[in-house]
């Protein structure tokens, strides 16, 4: 089911509001945290999950799924009314 | 006689979804190159971090690319629902962020060359790594004037689905770079 365009919008300033708390949390956390490892692991961690939040709702990454089975059905497909042939 | 040698075109997928795949295949690969190069950081100069980076342009050039991907992300959402003039405005504001962006790197530069020439370990990485993902905004920044200028005149979509798509996608993966760029260049100690 396709969202509406104010509900997309919505969506988009959610994503946007919790990338930005967690860029201003990484900040902190760099500042606050002196053990080196712990820092390095906190910070993989938020970025991690900035990007997976840009990939998952920005880009769209579940829609790809999609578009794999589609091709892939494409190619399975014995159909030969499926195929145009041209001189 | 001559031979008939027929062509075959297989129309039992769009190729819209074909773009896509191989978009996102493209990016996956070029996603490795940036772990390579992020990578390499650890190996040249450890953990640490001069005490010279600025963290408020940092922080500034990381907040700045976030809203640029928003407005990538509203342009895609208009176009797709039809509001042409809502795609064209946020694309229009996106290739500015993405000019201020550069223009922002621009003067990390001007500034890391004092404290960290590029001969040294840290003025190596940084410059390699802001040096390949500045190069990445620049295409992005072309690509959507491009696609900007593609559909200025239009009152529909068209077929100009995936080139808009194409372009924001591109956009947001250059924002996922910078999310590991700028811990891995300014955070760390």
């Amino acid at each position: 089911m396709h969202k509406t365009l104010q509900e997309t919008l919505k969506t988009g300033w959610i994503v946007i509001g919790v990338l930005a708390v967690m860029t201003i949390a990484e900040f902190i956390v760099a500042v606050a945290v002196d053990d080196k490892t712990m820092l390095f692991a906190l910070l993989l961690i938020v970025a991690l999950l900035k990007a997976w939040l840009i990939i998952q709702y920005f880009m769209h990454f579940g829609q790809l799924w999609a578009h794999v089975a589609e091709v892939w059905d494409g190619i399975l497909s014995n159909d030969p009314e499926a195929d145009r042939e041209e001189d | 006689m001559t031979e008939h040698v027929p062509q075959h075109v297989n129309h039992r997928f769009s190729s819209l979804d074909i773009n896509r795949l191989g978009l996102w295949l493209f990016l996956v690969s070029d996603a490795s190159f940036f772990i390579a190069l992020l990578s390499s950081r650890f190996f040249v100069v450890g953990t640490s971090t001069p005490e010279h980076v600025d963290q408020v342009l940092g922080l500034g050039l990381t907040i700045l690319l976030l809203v640029s991907s928003l407005s990538a992300y509203k342009a895609e959402a208009a176009f797709e629902h039809g509001d042409i003039a809502g795609a064209k405005r946020m694309l229009l504001a996106t290739i500015g962020m993405g000019i201020v962006f550069v223009a922002g790197v621009g003067f990390e530069w001007h500034e890391a060359f004092k404290h960290f020439p590029p001969s040294t370990g840290f003025g190596t990485v940084l410059f390699t790594l802001t040096g390949v993902h500045v190069t990445h905004v620049v295409t992005g920044v072309l690509t959507l004037g491009f696609v900007f200028f593609r559909i200025r005149n239009t009152t529909e979509i068209g077929d100009n689905q995936f080139a808009v798509e194409g372009a924001v996608k591109w956009w947001h993966f250059v924002d996922v770079a910078w999310v590991f760029i700028y811990p891995t260049l300014y955070l760390l100690k």
